[in-house]
């Protein structure tokens, strides 16, 4: 395949001011959590670099401070600090040395903060509580505006000292130019109120003394809003009227954007699979009609035919791929390459990117176990070994493929026809399709790394030691467990049951989720879609709580109101009967209608529901047997997974990476 | 009967108190060590008069990383080794927290799977743990030995071994987490037995082996019970130096160390039967909620105890003992019970603090107030909330004259609101000590006093220094009211009184999740009124989830009959009905609305400040925030005065000069 010939845009170049990018495809600023004492570490090097030696176009930072009043989460790189000098210089010199520009987002998050760290007030142009940290700030007074644009410029001159080759201007979802911009957050009268062109006052006063320390060689871009989606935001005309006052002050090279505010609709900005890819390109694209300089666009790009096409259609002149290349840092030279087909495409899961944003953890991925861990090395492996994998899910796979890429042979066993695992199971729901790729990206990995796949296959104890291995990594998965309140009525059954076709519900369902997480509420969506009338129990006090974390919990309490489905809380499952029993009750064994009965734990009072099913999502037992067969094996045998402990598929890829790693 | 301060022998080893300052979360740490910022915390205890300290709980095995600043045992040799040399001049006591976590750990740091007795999710992460077998168990007994080892080798005297609510151990005694087969589950004592056997051969007879030993999981279903307990009590007693009785489980998470919903001193019965059960063969220290030193000394009068755990009475008052030892117990600084900055297992890793002492934890940042200054100043502090009183508390101790003027009739500002609702009255104390410090040291405070810029400037040109807290006031309400409901803010309503709200369905708006919000609600609901709390949270109280309390606060408003109007954005009054609209669905539903009570975020008072904007400010008056923030600001203004007139110490670090 000729490089990148299927991407007619792609790969062309292009003029930013004074620094000319190689591809378009953009590594935009994103949090990472990787700072330590408010300094940019050896693993910020290493995390950019890695993506620079995988071809991106151009990288952009995450952000940095620009005032000690701004620190609204704990690993915040402080800019204002001199320290940060060698820091920076760490990182361009190592991006820097696969000749790829990268540059600095500087910032202020204004209002969108607390002064839990800083121990300072807050600073926003007035006094209006951001929804998420909650605490009044203090509006400034024009001496702190003085002092908020010295900071961009102090920034601005530390980020020149440390080598970057330009600097993005973060005034789009966690700011306090947006926090001016905004109509729904600036209620000053005074000159930088009221107007859109007061609002825009403090942007171009910080544009001028940017441009002012950074000189004429370097870039300089401005990341806007494009709408805010929250009441009495930014919408998109105000947003193209920005852009135009932004181009008209001939200082600016590009503009980046962005959609959503940070502390209040995260889930648009971070879009997990349930939003469409493409979603926010209605802002570049009008944009661009206005303004004269470069647009980048951004919004769940995952593959490269995709960016490609946004270019082809004009809606903007660069792609911001972030979780695509946190996914698979050689996303752009794969595509360049023509080896599109082997990126390690992103799930758009949100599960170990976005998700550990939010809990103050560093950035990882779920199937990519070297995010976050570019700074350490691997070791290598001491000889090559024969090994045997049982089970084809994510864990097996991944120490398959992990195993054979660091020279070992490896033969997995897998007993059923395809392999994927639950991974498979999980996204026959429609709406969480995309996570397969899990699955897919590791198959085909392991097919191009020449892993002995047998499936269809039971490894029984005889033919694994049949192999000779030198060591085997059982994943072999888990295996629904009946909760003790559910007896062995028929019509009880487990998530899987359903997902993988053993039982058709139909009727009233009730799902009892005891997990929190996507199994109940993707079953619910599927027997609802099939006409069924659906209520998701749990003992928590929100349904699928940890749909909080990943940014899904705003589109599935939309889905659920759509489709009729019912929620209900506080509520511990204390034992099923058969509807038609008599009024002693007995324990459920029949195979007609279930009550279950409920304990409303607050009050301690009962709750029945007479239903045709009650399917459970709750946690399942280890499928352990053969682990216990072999264990006094003259080879080592190693558990990866929910054989060890049912868990979620990043614990299974870890698991398998750290095993094969291990070898 | 001995008292609070006579000493005690602890294997041969003397503390100079009877006060035990326990192993808590601090977030002070330098990766999984224990850092500067450790010694200088623990040390302001031990010069305070604590008799024993133990450090926060190290990780005895690297399986277990419960948060991310955690400590781990084998990182923690030379920070122990600081915190003995910095406490033990004082004669306390340094014993080396030491547990495991277990099931209730986290395997977001590890990234490893959780070890459990059994395959059983904790209630609070859902996540699913391993089931040990022995090649663990024999990892976690090894662990504890060579903690102990390390502690004894950094000349700590001795070790505090963790079967609280959060461990491991409990996790073995437990019939909620241990469903084993093997002899682990026919015996649940033994796994403890084998480690305190292990920890005992290094440590040897002269040096301290303690156990914090959950007595009561508060699940009689199937957890420990105090009539377990004390079976376990009286087959170990011979095995220890020390026995911390506390409380707390899988289902109670927050019963460890609640805040002031539950009444302080709450394990005193428990206690007590425990001591009972030691029959003297071991010392048992009283913990729970122990905060005032009255409540302290009778617990030991009365023979609940041998010693008292006072964690966060010291952390609130660092000179705690030291104060009761010169007679001067009234002057404790009171431990709200708050939990509001003292308790930091939060993802966020705050670092442990207090709202009245906002030094500690920061001891290393914030310069201490102690000192007299060479020059006494005028100073006209201009309002008596606590931001206000902090300043002039510092400034009259450092030998300036104090004068705070307080428009209303009663010093103590929002803070007496913020003790509205059942079981925050406690809140009202740090007002109450304030105002007594105050007067104590010669401050006039004189209520009913409006200060007008022309009162400032005069001030000011007559040469004394100003300092402006004037607090907050209303905000307007975001949605319109036809006419057809009473509306009534927070502070409003406790200044009328309940029997002042007009008859009616009451809806409390809470966009803050916060504390005064759900007291409202809650005390609303005692007096009979008919009460709906709306928030646009899926949770009633959503901050609460930081003090501990929000699991219970839901618990106590559906008990006490409020119903919790949920994500509801409040859209308007129209003829007696509140409309409300779902945050994401944006359907609109009407709930009956007599009387409207708004516990909304407010807006800073400042009349007076934009007028003279030169002049310093404190607290809510820059921005309406928590007490925390107030008494800070309220302290640095106070030290700015002092420094700027050549007192004592340091300028003050990151201080925003208003």
């Amino acid at each position: 395949m000729s490089t990148g010939a299927r991407y007619r845009h792609l790969f062309t170049p292009l003029r930013l001011g004074p620094v000319t990018v190689q591809n378009r495809i953009v590594f935009s600023a994103h949090l990472t959590n990787y700072a330590a004492d408010g300094l940019p570490t050896e693993q910020h090097a290493a995390y950019y670099a890695a993506r620079a030696a995988g071809g991106a176009g151009l990288i952009i930072t995450e952000e940095h401070s620009t005032h000690r009043t701004d620190w609204p989460y704990e690993k915040l790189i402080h800019g204002f600090n001199p320290a940060v000098v060698d820091g920076y210089r760490r990182i361009t010199d190592a991006v820097h040395a696969h000749d790829v520009p990268i540059l600095a987002q500087i910032n202020h998050n204004g209002g969108q903060a607390s002064g839990l760290y800083s121990r300072l007030p807050v600073w926003a142009p007035s006094p209006v509580p951001d929804p998420l940290f909650r605490e009044v700030p203090k509006a400034v007074e024009p001496h702190e505006i003085r002092e908020i644009i010295d900071g961009y410029a102090l920034v601005a001159d530390h980020c020149m000292a440390g080598g970057f080759d330009g600097i993005e201007l973060q005034c789009s979802h966690s700011s306090i130019v947006r926090g001016f911009l905004s109509p729904a957050t600036n209620r000053r009268d005074d000159h930088y109120g009221g107007s859109l062109h007061n609002r825009a006052r403090l942007l171009l006063e910080i544009v001028d003394a940017v441009r002012d320390a950074i000189g004429g060689d370097r870039a300089l871009g401005v990341r806007i809003c494009g709408d805010e989606l929250i009441e009495g935001g930014t919408g998109i005309e105000e947003a193209v009227e920005v852009a135009r006052l932004v181009d008209a002050t001939g200082q600016v090279d590009y503009i980046n954007t962005s959609i959503g505010v940070a502390t209040a609709t995260l889930y648009m900005i971070e879009a997990s699979m349930q939003v469409p890819p493409g979603y926010a390109l209605f802002i570049p694209s009008a944009i661009r009609e206005a303004v004269g300089v470069p647009v980048v666009g951004v919004g769940r790009f995952k593959d490269p035919l995709q960016a490609d096409r946004a270019l082809a259609e004009g809606l903007c002149d660069l792609v911001g791929v972030v979780r695509g290349q946190i996914a698979d840092p050689d996303f752009a030279i794969k595509a360049r390459s023509g080896h599109a087909t082997d990126i390690r495409t992103c799930l758009s899961c949100n599960q170990e990117c976005v998700g550990r944003m939010g809990l103050n953890r560093w950035l990882g991925c779920i199937e990519n176990p070297r995010t976050g861990r570019e700074s350490t090395m691997l070791p290598f492996p001491e000889k090559r070994s024969k090994v045997v994998v049982v089970g084809g899910g994510p864990g097996g796979l991944q120490a398959a493929v992990t195993a054979a890429e660091r020279g070992h042979r490896v033969v997995l066993f897998e007993r059923n026809d395809c392999l994927g695992g639950q991974a498979l199971v999980a996204a026959t729901v429609p709406s969480r399709a995309e996570f397969f790729d899990i699955a897919r990206n590791l198959i085909v990995a392991a097919r191009r790394e020449g892993v002995d796949l047998r499936t269809g296959t039971e490894a029984t104890a005889e033919a694994v030691r049949a192999e000779r291995p030198d060591a085997v990594v059982v994943a072999t998965g888990a295996r629904p467990a009946r909760p003790w309140w559910a007896g062995d009525h028929r019509r009880v059954v487990d998530v899987r049951d359903v997902l993988e076709g053993r039982v058709h519900p139909w009727g009233r369902v009730v799902i009892v989720d005891e997990l929190g997480f996507h199994q109940a509420t993707s079953t619910a969506e599927l027997l609802a879609d099939r006409g069924c009338e659906v209520e998701i129990v749990t003992n928590g006090m929100v349904v699928a709580q940890d749909l909080g974390i990943t940014l899904d919990l705003e589109t599935w309490n939309v889905k659920a109101h759509a489709k009729g489905i019912t929620q209900s809380v506080d509520l511990v499952p204390m034992g099923v009967a058969d509807a038609d029993a008599d009024a002693e009750g007995q324990e459920g064994g029949g195979d007609g209608p279930v009550v279950l009965t409920l304990q409303h734990h607050p009050t301690g009072t009962d709750r029945h529901r007479g239903c045709d099913w009650v399917v459970c999502a709750v946690h399942q037992q280890p499928d352990d047997a053969l682990w216990r067969e072999l264990r006094a094996a003259p080879f080592p045998v190693h558990r990866v997974g929910d054989c060890l402990s049912p868990r979620r598929a990043h614990a299974a890829i870890v698991e398998g990476h750290r095993v094969a790693v291990a070898l | 009967m001995a008292g609070l301060v006579d000493p005690v022998e602890l294997a041969g080893r003397t503390a100079p108190s009877r006060v035990l300052f326990g192993p808590h979360e601090t977030n002070l740490g330098a990766g999984r060590s224990l850092g500067a910022r450790h010694v200088a915390y623990y040390e302001a205890r031990a010069a305070g008069g604590a008799g024993i300290i133990v450090t926060e709980t190290a990780s005895v095995h690297p399986s277990d990383w419960p948060y991310e600043r955690a400590p781990l045992a084998a990182s923690c040799g030379p920070g122990w080794g600081a915190v003995a040399g910095a406490c033990q001049p004082h004669g306390t006591l340094v014993l080396a927290g030491l547990g495991h976590c277990g099931g209730q750990g986290s395997s977001a740091y590890s990234q490893s799977v959780l070890w459990a007795p059994s395959p059983v999710a904790d209630v609070v992460s859902r996540e699913l743990p391993m089931q040990m077998g022995q090649a663990e168990i024999d990892a976690v007994v090894d662990g504890f030995a060579e903690s102990a080892r390390s502690a004894a080798a950094s000349d700590l005297d001795g070790v505090e071994i963790d079967a609280g609510s959060h461990s491991l151990l409990r996790q073995f005694h437990s019939g909620v987490t241990n469903l084993r087969t093997d002899a682990y589950g026919s015996d649940r004592l033994l796994l403890t037995r084998e480690v305190l056997a292990a920890v005992r051969g290094v440590l040897g007879s002269d040096r301290i082996v303690s156990l914090r030993l959950c007595c009561d999981e508060l699940a009689p279903w199937a957890g420990v019970t105090p009539e377990h307990a004390a079976e376990q009590v009286a087959a170990l007693a011979d095995r220890l130096d020390l026995l911390v009785v506390v409380r707390g489980g899988p289902f109670s998470a927050s019963a460890y160390r609640p805040d002031s919903h539950t009444p302080p001193a709450f394990n005193v019965a428990l206690c007590r039967w425990m001591r009972d059960a030691a029959a003297g063969r071991v010392p048992v220290a009283l913990q729970g909620s122990v905060v005032d030193p009255d409540v302290a000394a009778a617990a030991l009068d009365e023979g609940v105890c041998d010693l008292v755990e006072m964690t966060r009475a010291q952390i609130a008052e660092p000179r705690l003992v030291g104060l009761v030892r010169q007679g001067d117990g009234t002057r404790v600084r009171p431990c709200i019970l708050c939990n509001q900055a003292c308790h930091v297992r939060d993802d966020r890793n705050p670092i442990v603090s207090c709202v009245g002492e906002p030094r500690s934890g920061h001891e290393t940042l914030e310069p201490s107030t102690e000192g007299v200054d060479g020059l006494s100043v005028e100073v006209l502090v201009v309002g008596a909330g606590v931001a206000g009183l902090e300043c002039a508390r510092v400034l009259s101790a450092r030998g300036h004259r104090v004068r705070i003027a307080e428009r209303g009739e009663r010093a103590g500002g929002m803070v007496r609101t913020a003790a509205v609702g059942p079981g925050r009255e406690r809140l009202a104390r740090l007002a109450e000590w304030l105002i007594a410090e105050c007067l104590l040291q010669g401050v006039a405070i004189d209520t009913g006093t409006e200060v007008t810029a022309a009162d400032l400037d005069a001030a000011r040109a007559a040469g004394t220094d100003v300092v402006l807290a004037t607090g907050s006031r209303a905000a307007p309400l975001a949605f319109p009211v036809d006419g057809s409901c009473a509306v009534v803010d927070a502070p409003g309503l406790l200044a009328g009184g309940a029997d002042s709200l007009p008859p009616g369905a009451v809806v409390v708006h809470d966009p803050i999740g916060g504390p005064i919000g759900v007291g409202v609600a809650e005390w609303l609901a005692g007096t009979g009124r008919d009460v709906s709390l709306v928030t646009q949270d899926q949770v009633a109280g959503t901050l609460l989830s930081r003090t501990g309390d929000l699991a219970d606060a839901n618990t106590r408003l559906q008990r006490a009959g409020v119903r919790r109007e949920l994500r509801a954005l409040v859209r308007g009054v129209e003829g007696s009905r509140v409309v409300l609209e779902d945050v994401w669905t944006g359907e609109r539903r009407r709930v009956a609305c007599g009387v409207l009570v708004d516990c909304g975020h407010r807006l800073p008072e400042e009349a007076l400040p934009l007028r003279r904007p030169d002049v310093a400010r404190a607290g809510d008056c820059i921005a309406p925030r928590s007490i925390l923030e107030a008494v800070l600001e309220g302290r640095r203004r106070a030290m700015e005065i002092a420094t700027g007139v050549g007192g004592g110490g340091s300028p003050v670090p990151m201080g925003v000069a208003s």
